[in-house]
């Protein structure tokens, strides 16, 4: 055991002020076993000495790759639901109503993880547009390297594919591949992976008429939040719709939006003239 | 709300009431489908059933047939839990009129993700 | 046209792969099955599960007896009571034999049918060539799970003694 009680402490108190979830006294273990590969992959011998160099000079990435690394398993399918319900019962009609039927639909999934959420709105979209196939164009990025890889794949382990997809859309849209479930091909082809460090000046892309930045800001301090907004709004299209995590909000971070609850969730769209 | 917990394994059953309670249910066990009819014919008819495929007497996908064919208990949400996991026995299971389908093994975290995608999360559950 | 061997249908790493999810989900999320060699005592403990299918045969946990208390504590986790029975035991291994054995048919041409949980002296394996093994540790003690072709009514009867099928004392 590498890691001395102030490292699990630090890395204990940074878990819940990021995630809300509690590591236990007991959890040691489990800190160092979740975050070995992270310290190797930094280049350090054990997780000791990499706890205690995040501890005195944290990084956005390093606190990120930590907290993710010990709530992985809280990635699901259809996460907190309406902001996926939304997709279909609003937003989609709306953008059906005032596009051509010859616009591409673009979506930009902007911390996409191991990809259970572009894939879950490639499915909706999907079940939702005959010519979904054709007409709409998922962006996926994510910061880390092996999460765009396993995006691209489309493959998830049985555990995985437990957590919050139904099952009427684990068997239409998926298919056994030894023992983990891989996406459709339509489906992928829907899909474009790409790494991208939302914190950096973005690559072009778009322009986006749906952007889900979902529990990505939290990790941010204010100007960085305000930046990253004022980026993602410039590849919208003026009329595009935004969507935050369950706790997020753009209120007393940036004034140019204008919020539209949607059932139990928010979406928020470019001010007009701001 | 009600649940009704079927499976031949009694660890497995204790397991899942117990997540289940932990939810705000009231909880029924039941070790094969016969047993758990006979718990809805004499009155007690929960909002949720759980359901282990393979047991003995009557399994599962029999248990789920018999249900689904009475239309006293339409409001009931059959939700299979087991190690049934061929692509195939999903889509049975489905078109019998299974509602969800939870693959074995499980975690707490995936039930309570089925239950709240269905609507049948009693209360708000914290981390 | 003779049923395909095992060795041809999966291998060791699959078989470590659906253990290792079964234990991370239902043992203990820190829990793991390392695959080091170890030998159960004469007093050892199985569960098995029967696949018939394409390719027939069984899916066989084995352990010592102590190991299968432990097992069945971690399972049961706040459930357990303070002293366990004989029936509780069965019960959990039959259901891990379950689990995995579930799983196993799952990656298996199919479609098959599963058994319901046996519990006792195993069936040995009859046929090398037909037969898929991890031998691991879990928590230092010795566990192997074993994927065995043929089936226990095909085999000689002294090598299979099954003393409870589904928990049920036979």
């Amino acid at each position: 055991m590498t890691l001395t009680a102030t490292g699990f402490d630090w890395v204990r108190q940074l878990v819940h002020r990021e995630s809300a979830i509690v590591l236990a006294p007991g959890k040691e273990y489990l800190v160092e076993a979740r975050l070995l590969p992270i310290a190797r992959q930094m280049g350090l011998p054990d997780v000791g000495q990499f706890v205690d160099s995040v501890r005195t000079r944290p990084s956005p990435e390093s606190t990120r790759k930590i907290v993710e690394a010990l709530t992985t398993n809280e990635t699901s399918w259809f996460r907190d639901g309406d902001p996926f319900t939304a997709l279909t019962s609003t937003v989609l009609p709306s953008l059906l109503a005032d596009r051509r039927p010859s616009d591409p639909l673009q979506i930009w999934s902007a911390a996409c993880s191991s990809g259970q959420e572009p894939y879950t709105i490639a499915m909706l979209l999907e079940d939702a547009l005959p010519n979904a196939a054709s007409r709409v164009a998922i962006t996926a990025t994510d910061i880390s390297r092996e999460m765009v890889e396993r995006t691209r794949a489309g493959r998830f382990s049985q555990l995985e594919v437990n957590r919050g997809l139904p099952a009427p859309m684990l068997v239409r849209h998926f298919s056994r591949a030894g023992t983990e479930w891989e996406v459709a091909p339509t489906l992928r082809r829907m899909v474009t992976a790409s790494e991208c460090n939302l914190a950096a000046p973005l690559p072009r892309m778009g322009p986006f008429d749906v952007v889900y930045l979902r529990n990505v800001l939290i990790y941010f301090d204010l100007p960085t939040k305000q930046a990253i907004l004022r980026r993602v709004r410039a590849l919208m299209r003026p009329d595009g719709w935004l969507f935050l995590g369950a706790a997020e909000t753009t209120l007393g971070v940036d004034d140019s939006w204008e919020r539209v609850v949607i059932g139990r969730s928010s979406a928020y769209r470019p001010l007009k003239g701001a | 709300m009600r649940a009704l917990v079927i499976d031949d394994s009694r660890a497995m059953r204790r397991i899942v009431s117990g997540t289940l309670e932990s939810f705000g249910y009231e909880t029924r066990q039941a070790g094969h489908g016969q047993e758990a009819l006979d718990v809805l014919l004499e009155g007690w008819v929960p909002d949720l059933c759980t359901i282990d495929w393979n047991m003995p007497v009557m399994d599962g996908l029999q248990f789920v047939s018999a249900v689904r064919s009475n239309p006293a208990w339409r409001a009931v949400t059959l939700m299979m839990v087991t190690s049934e996991g061929e692509q195939s026995q999903i889509v049975r299971a489905l078109a019998a009129g299974a509602h969800e389908y939870v693959l074995k093994p499980f975690t707490a975290d995936a039930i309570r993700d089925k239950l709240a995608l269905l609507g049948l999360l009693p209360q708000e559950v914290a981390l | 046209m003779s049923a395909p061997v095992i060795t041809a249908l999966l291998d060791e790493a699959t078989i470590q792969e659906i253990a290792d999810q079964a234990w991370a989900a239902l043992v203990g999320e820190d829990e793991v099955l390392v695959p080091l060699p170890g030998e159960t005592g004469p007093d050892a403990l199985s569960s098995w599960v029967e696949i018939a299918g394409p390719w027939t045969g069984i899916v066989v946990l084995t352990c010592d007896r102590d190991t299968a208390e432990e097992l069945t504590r971690a399972l049961l986790r706040e459930h357990a009571p303070a002293e366990l029975e004989a029936e509780d035991v069965t019960d959990a291994l039959g259901e891990l034999a379950n689990v995995v054995g579930g799983n196993v048919k799952a990656v298996l041409p199919g479609p098959s049918v599963l058994g319901l949980p046996e519990v006792g002296v195993a069936p040995r394996a009859s046929a090398p060539a037909d037969t898929c093994r991890v031998d691991a540790q879990w928590r230092g003690r010795p566990l192997s799970i074993s994927v065995q072709g043929g089936t226990p009514a095909a085999l000689d009867l002294p090598d299979s003694d099954p003393t409870h099928q589904n928990g049920v004392p036979l």
